[in-house]
């Protein structure tokens, strides 16, 4: 049970995992805004700045050591997300003049046909996709499916409206500008935590909100909240599993059940989990004040964190990069 | 109609390493009448044992046999029905309960099991008066009970269920000595009362050596000794399995030494004191 890792954080020795977490938050900030200054324009001037953007991130994966499929795997939770704005982006943007068509109008009929098989291929695939290995790609399949039933069954079954399917290159360039930007900021975000130990970042969220001091807010409190709060994560799921496993042995069947049994089977799980963690909360809080730990009060580091010549260099770069594209955008 | 491990691996999988908990483990439990401890130092892959008996973890290689019920389970078996079976009572099986009163707590498991209402009450009952429970208990919220009585709740849950084969993962952690015999003197009343089979995860000597009829010793993921105590603490090598020896032995080689009583393998204090009596008569 010691596996359980919070985060994602992964042990490598790079640049990036050296640089100071209060640094490489500042620099994620900066990158974060460079990529929404951006505006949205088919123009080459923009999308040299996305796609040099993109480039950097890219360098910043590689020289971080990382292995490229756990930043992809970051990608899985938003992919459908992404396809389905990408998808209403191509046809339903509105081109301006010079718009050119990419490939001839597909034309589209939306018969009474047509729509009992795209509900057929619905249900098909809400029945089948849990024993499709690659899910998203039969996702895809399945989208291509629906448009496919509307342009091939013939037009005379049931008509209820004809349309075309457009494709501009204006329309494409701008729904993937859309989604490079998505995927970038997810990117950035991951390299963050896949580089951070959770104790640095709360390090550094921690002196980054020192500033909130001036107006009375508690940050070492805050900062204190949320690093136990990480700590107990594991301890909790380690006991979550536990009662978990006492329930099952009790014939609590946690795959299935109906919706009243489901209540059930959370109701026995979440009140034992709700007593542990407040006897371990008051335990911890016990033991805390043991040894004279007091609230607000001035607190030592054992580790103090020096600033060196790459945290620097890594604000200033990023800091630039900012002001260029807003000193662009201004400009042009 | 047993219980039976051949040639079972099992592993936990880390992100980085994987531990062998078991490794290769053969073995045989009867269905009925038997007591057996399961003793090992931490680590030793005791409770992994006890969680492949009712299906809680699969084995990755190898085939766990419950009364018929094959372990790793075809694709659209239920591993439910199997749970009834074996109750399994956890190390500090108190945190399970959650319930409005104690007895609803103790209807749970049946309840589970597709028992009708009344049935599940007529059991929890019954479990209750097995563990020694009264009325007025059962009808108070598990949370303002004292621990002892809560735990007693809590194996009464897994009793409700009436399983065949009752396995208990260290139940006496965390009791006083007097609590402590409690609970094992109503461990083996269930036993002599319904001759049901009883497994036993302990590190306590004393307890191995006073209740259990068969020891099986686990080391590093494999049986190294199953037979019964008695041939357990008569073994010439029995310091090589690191386990002490129980309370009555090591009182019986301090006798022989200071007074020259002569030495003679007993398990329980009455037998050990009867024999005590005994050697004074002489």
């Amino acid at each position: 049970m010691n596996n359980i890792v919070i985060g994602q954080y992964v042990p490598r020795d790079s640049w990036l995992h050296r640089l100071d977490p209060r640094y490489k938050l500042l620099a994620l900030v900066f990158m974060l805004a460079s990529l929404f200054v951006i505006p949205i324009r088919t123009e080459w001037p923009y999308l040299v700045t996305l796609g040099s953007l993109t480039l950097i991130n890219l360098l910043l994966i590689a020289t971080s050591k990382v292995p490229i499929m756990k930043v992809i795997s970051g990608f899985r939770p938003v992919m459908f997300l992404l396809t389905f704005t990408f998808i209403i982006q191509i046809f339903y943007y509105q081109v301006g003049p010079n718009a050119k068509l990419v490939v001839p109008e597909i034309p589209l009929h939306f018969t009474w046909a047509s729509l009992g098989a795209m509900i057929l291929i619905l249900a098909f695939y809400l029945l089948t996709k849990k024993y499709i290995k690659f899910k998203f790609i039969y996702f895809l399949i399945m989208v291509f499916g629906l448009f496919a039933v509307q342009h091939y069954m013939p037009e005379s079954w049931g008509l209820i409206a004809n349309y075309k399917a457009e494709l501009y290159d204006e329309a494409l360039i701008r729904s993937g500008f859309l989604v490079l930007r998505i995927l970038n900021v997810i990117i950035l975000t991951s390299l963050l935590t896949l580089t951070t130990m959770t104790t640095d970042l709360n390090y550094g969220i921690e002196s980054l909100l020192k500033p909130l001091k001036l107006i009375r807010f508690p940050v070492d409190t805050l900062a204190m909240m949320l690093s136990l709060t990480l700590r107990y994560i594991p301890t909790l799921l380690e006991e979550t599993n536990k009662i978990m496993k006492a329930q099952a042995s009790r014939g609590v069947d946690f795959k299935e059940g109906k919706l009243k049994d489901k209540i059930m089977q959370m109701v026995s799980l979440l009140v034992p989990v709700f007593i542990i963690s407040f006897k371990r909360a008051e335990d911890l809080s016990n033991a805390m004040e043991a040894r004279g730990y007091v609230i607000g009060a001035k607190r030592t580091k054992i580790d103090e964190y020096k600033t060196k010549t790459p945290d620097i260099i890594s604000l200033i770069v990023t800091s630039l990069i900012l002001v260029l594209i807003i000193v662009g955008r201004i400009i042009l | 109609m047993e219980i039976r491990f051949e040639k079972v691996n099992f592993q936990y999988s880390g992100l980085t390493d994987t531990t062998h908990a078991l490794k290769g483990v053969d073995l045989k439990i009867e269905g009925t009448g038997e007591f057996i401890a399961v003793v090992g130092h931490t680590g030793s892959g005791k409770s992994t044992l006890v969680q492949l008996m009712n299906g809680l973890l699969v084995p990755n290689s190898g085939v766990v046999n419950v009364f018929g019920f094959r372990l790793p389970a075809k694709r659209n078996q239920k591993i439910n029905e199997l749970r009834q079976e074996v109750g399994l009572v956890f190390q500090f099986p108190e945190y399970q309960l959650f319930e409005e009163t104690v007895l609803k707590d103790i209807m749970f498991g049946p309840k589970n099991f597709k028992k009708t209402k009344v049935n599940a009450e007529e059991r929890a009952l019954e479990a209750a008066k097995l563990v020694g429970l009264d009325d007025n208990i059962l009808k108070s919220s598990p949370f303002r009970i004292s621990g002892g009585q809560m735990r007693r709740a809590a194996i009464a849950g897994i009793l409700a269920m009436d399983p065949k084969v009752l396995v208990l993962d260290e139940p006496t952690r965390g009791l006083d000595p007097q609590g402590r015999r409690e609970m094992m003197d109503l461990f083996k009343e269930i036993h002599e009362k319904t001759n049901k089979t009883i497994i036993l995860i302990t590190h306590d000597m004393d307890l191995v050596s006073e209740y259990a009829k068969r020891v099986i010793v686990l080391s590093d993921g494999l049986i190294t000794f199953d037979g019964t105590k008695e041939e357990l603490f008569e073994k010439e090598d029995f310091k090589d399995y690191h386990l002490s020896e129980p309370q009555t032995i090591k009182i019986l080689k301090y006798l022989e030494e200071e007074i020259g009583l002569k030495f003679k393998e007993k398990y329980t204090y009455d037998s050990l004191l009867e024999y005590i009596v005994e050697g004074e008569h002489e």
